[in-house]
């Protein structure tokens, strides 16, 4: 129990003494009434406590016998433990009528307030809209990871194309916003099987944002090649070569957006603990081999052969759920990473992704310090 | 001024003996309530912004972080009582080295105070049942310090209710290298022998006489009896070894030892391990040549996870972070993966009681009930179709 004001303030006088004030009794004295009871736990202090009620219970009637008093006693102790359980479950079930009444309120406000936000704050796929929100922003983060859901209801191909709808949708603020990597972390790894789809989904989406001076992409996934495309010259169009040449004679003006390029990485569960599991089977491997001691193994090592084969740590993760929770994401890889959210929110939408880098701008980095 | 009255008219009647009774019987309700619904086994603390508390409150920077001790013996006091079972705290990281050296030593001297109080008030940690564990760089605390940690971790390991962690020069990197190290080494160290029924030196000698008469042969019968790949993924560290393994290790007792020990990795390397490979995952029973080592294909995250500072404590349920940095900082980053409730909060630690916990564990007991009501429906619909 919290300490009252009395206690406490001599706990402190004596703490800031280096304990020296009082002896240990007196300290254990001050404390004896905060205590719970010894637990009842243990089988062998339980005769101890029997004895304690017994020798209790008979120097104040003696006449009763010891036997009886002894059940007695138990049979009180179960009704009042069965009472206070009673009781505890009653104010449980309170807490919890209350909490979820909260919970509704707290979901309906921040449901109107993310409308509010979302209305406010709006693309309207111009990257020039996008870049004058960000103007004014201490700082950007230059490598962006989001946590995005495969909605798996019923059919996969339903939830499929959703995703890489917002997958294009993230990469195109990405690339308004002027941030050049961005990870796209989907449980499942069900992206990771359709690179070129999404590869054109966001160079699609590109195009609708940008026009024809749009910024070069790559997406790739750990482990496999990369799919790029040069800058407004898509593979998908190979008549756009022109495009290509007139996006470089106007680069004067527009130097933010056409120099620019956006590099995609789609991760899954598989590149977070599994990656580090393969890592240690190698290892492993190479000092049977004893091609590397044990001792070898550095916290250096281990980040360069992460960042290596997946990907290096991003400086800001934005989770598009209701709450934080990481699901199997690489664990290595978030050290220091800003997590942002929106609580109960849903959904993936361009507020949630504004607000997120206003709060990276406004974050602090100590280190321990 | 009137502020100042008001909390001074607050403290008074808070320090008042029936207000006081009747807040510590609110406190011991709530507990009791809590424990009534679900329970996380395992909840982690960032104990982050003792510094900015004293700051603000114009106090020693040391006496905020003595605030802050003050404060996780209420939030151990208040999780022992709900039943957790495990609780890790961020006490010191290794990056807290860097930090102003006088800062630094009055933080080693506050944990050697405190714990030299735990070993004299063991009795206090007995009521609940709890041992305290240390973990992280040990060889990185002063030898003074690290002998009281030391003589705490004894004084209080026969109790094995619940689990104090507390992470004292740590970061989850290099706890993460450490195991992958451990694993490492685990799995580069020989096995002892053992013996079964089979007589290896029969089968041995039988091979060679058949390798005497055809070289060739010799890799069909290393391939063939070959165990199973679900045999590889066998977790279990001592199951029954399969006698295939012997042979095609001890077969090549005589070229491949100094193959090894030489670090050659030729064809004859090569054929160590996969000597190596087909041995299964197997510490104790192996056959008495020094090359045999387990298969690091059986490696899971069940290993490594064994090789962690946390091994053996229930996964993550609850990680919950003070002073409104929304980041991990290199805490728990193994462990918070999966399934853990991340909850950051705007108080500092020094701050922290059970007003800011309470909602913490009402929401994640109220998340846990519709996450099996979602689940139930989910089951439901897939029965319906």
């Amino acid at each position: 129990m919290a300490l009252n004001p009395r206690d406490l303030n001599k706990y402190r006088a004596d703490a800031r003494a280096g304990h020296k004030l009082m002896t240990p009794e007196e300290r254990l004295k001050l404390f004896q009434p905060y205590l719970p009871p010894p637990p009842p736990r243990s089988r062998s202090s339980s005769p101890r406590v029997d004895e304690i009620t017994n020798a209790r219970s008979s120097s104040s009637s003696s006449s009763a016998s010891a036997s009886r008093t002894r059940q007695d006693r138990k049979t009180r102790l179960g009704v009042r433990r069965f009472l206070l359980r009673q009781y505890h479950q009653l104010v449980f079930v309170i807490i919890h009528i209350f909490f979820s009444v909260y919970i509704r309120l707290r979901q309906a406000y921040h449901a109107v307030a993310n409308r509010f936000y979302s209305v406010y704050y709006y693309h309207h796929r111009t990257p020039e809209l996008i870049r004058r929100d960000v103007k004014g922003l201490r700082k950007l983060p230059k490598h962006l990871s989001v946590i995005l859901t495969l909605d798996d209801q019923g059919r996969r191909s339903a939830g499929l194309e959703r995703l890489m709808n917002e997958v294009a949708d993230v990469a195109a603020w990405c690339a308004s916003a002027g941030i050049p990597e961005l990870s796209v972390y989907e449980k499942t790894g069900f992206l990771k099987e359709f690179l070129p789809e999404t590869h054109l989904a966001i160079s699609q989406q590109l195009r609708s944002y940008f026009g024809r001076d749009r910024p070069s992409l790559s997406v790739r996934a750990p482990h496999m090649p990369a799919i790029e495309s040069a800058r407004s010259s898509s593979h998908l169009h190979g008549s756009a070569g022109g495009g290509g040449i007139g996006s470089s004679s106007s680069s004067g003006d527009e130097d933010d957006s056409s120099g620019f390029h956006l590099s995609v990485l789609l991760i899954s569960a598989e590149d977070g603990r599994d990656s580090m599991v393969d890592l240690t089977k190698t290892l492993a491997e190479m000092s049977q081999r004893k091609k590397l001691k044990p001792d070898d193994i550095s916290m250096e090592l281990v980040d360069a052969e992460l960042t290596e084969s997946i990907m290096s740590e991003p400086d800001l993760l934005i989770l598009f759920g209701p709450h934080v929770e990481l699901s199997s994401y690489p664990p290595w890889q978030i050290r220091l990473t800003e997590i942002f959210h929106v609580p109960d929110n849903q959904g993936v939408e361009y507020q949630v992704f504004y607000r997120g880098l206003r709060k990276y701008a406004q974050a602090q980095m100590r280190k321990g310090r | 001024m009137s502020d100042l009255y008001l909390s001074r008219i607050r403290n008074w009647f808070l320090s008042s003996p029936p207000a006081e009774w009747a807040l510590n019987r609110l406190r011991s309700t709530l507990v009791g309530a809590l424990a009534q619904g679900p329970i996380p086994g395992h909840v982690a603390f960032e104990m982050d912004g003792n510094r900015r508390y004293a700051r603000s409150h114009k106090i020693e920077t040391i006496e905020g972080h003595s605030l802050g001790f003050e404060a996780l013996a209420r939030v151990l006091e208040v999780c022992y009582r709900c039943g957790v079972k495990v609780v890790t705290v961020y006490a010191f990281s290794l990056e807290n080295f860097h930090r102003p050296k006088y800062e630094v030593d009055g933080l080693m001297q506050l944990a050697k105070v405190k714990l030299e109080q735990i070993i004299q008030h063991g009795e206090l940690l007995d009521r609940y049942g709890a041992s305290v564990r240390v973990l992280g760089r040990l060889d990185l605390i002063p030898p003074d310090v690290l002998e009281v940690v030391e003589r705490a971790m004894a004084a209080t390991a026969h109790n094995t209710e619940c689990v104090l962690n507390i992470c004292f020069p740590y970061t989850s990197r290099e706890e993460m290298t450490t195991a992958i190290r451990s694993t490492v080494e685990e799995y580069s160290t020989t096995p002892r022998p053992h013996s079964t029924a089979f007589s290896q030196s029969r089968i041995t000698q039988k091979l060679l006489s058949k390798q005497a008469v055809s070289p060739e042969a010799l890799e069909s019968i290393r391939e063939s009896p070959s165990p199973p790949s679900s045999d590889e993924h066998e977790l279990d560290q001592d199951h029954d070894h399969d006698d295939a393994v012997s042979t095609a290790t001890t077969l090549h007792s005589s070229d491949s030892t100094t193959a090894l020990k030489s670090g050659c990795d030729g064809k004859e390397a090569d054929e160590a391990a996969a000597a190596g490979l087909e041995d299964s995952d197997d510490n104790g029973k192996t056959a008495a040549s020094p090359r045999i080592y387990p298969n690091p294909e059986t490696i899971t995250p069940e290993t490594i996870e064994r090789h962690m500072y946390t091994a053996g404590c229930p996964p993550l349920d609850i990680f919950v972070r003070t002073s409104g940095v929304e980041r991990l900082s290199d805490f728990m980053l193994w462990q918070c993966h999966q399934g853990t409730h991340i909850f950051f909060l705007k108080c500092f630690w020094p701050e922290f009681d059970l007003w800011h916990f309470l909602p913490v564990l009402v929401e994640w007991q109220w998340r846990q009930k519709q996450k099996a009501r979602d689940s139930e429906r989910a089951r439901r619909r897939l029965k319906q179709e």
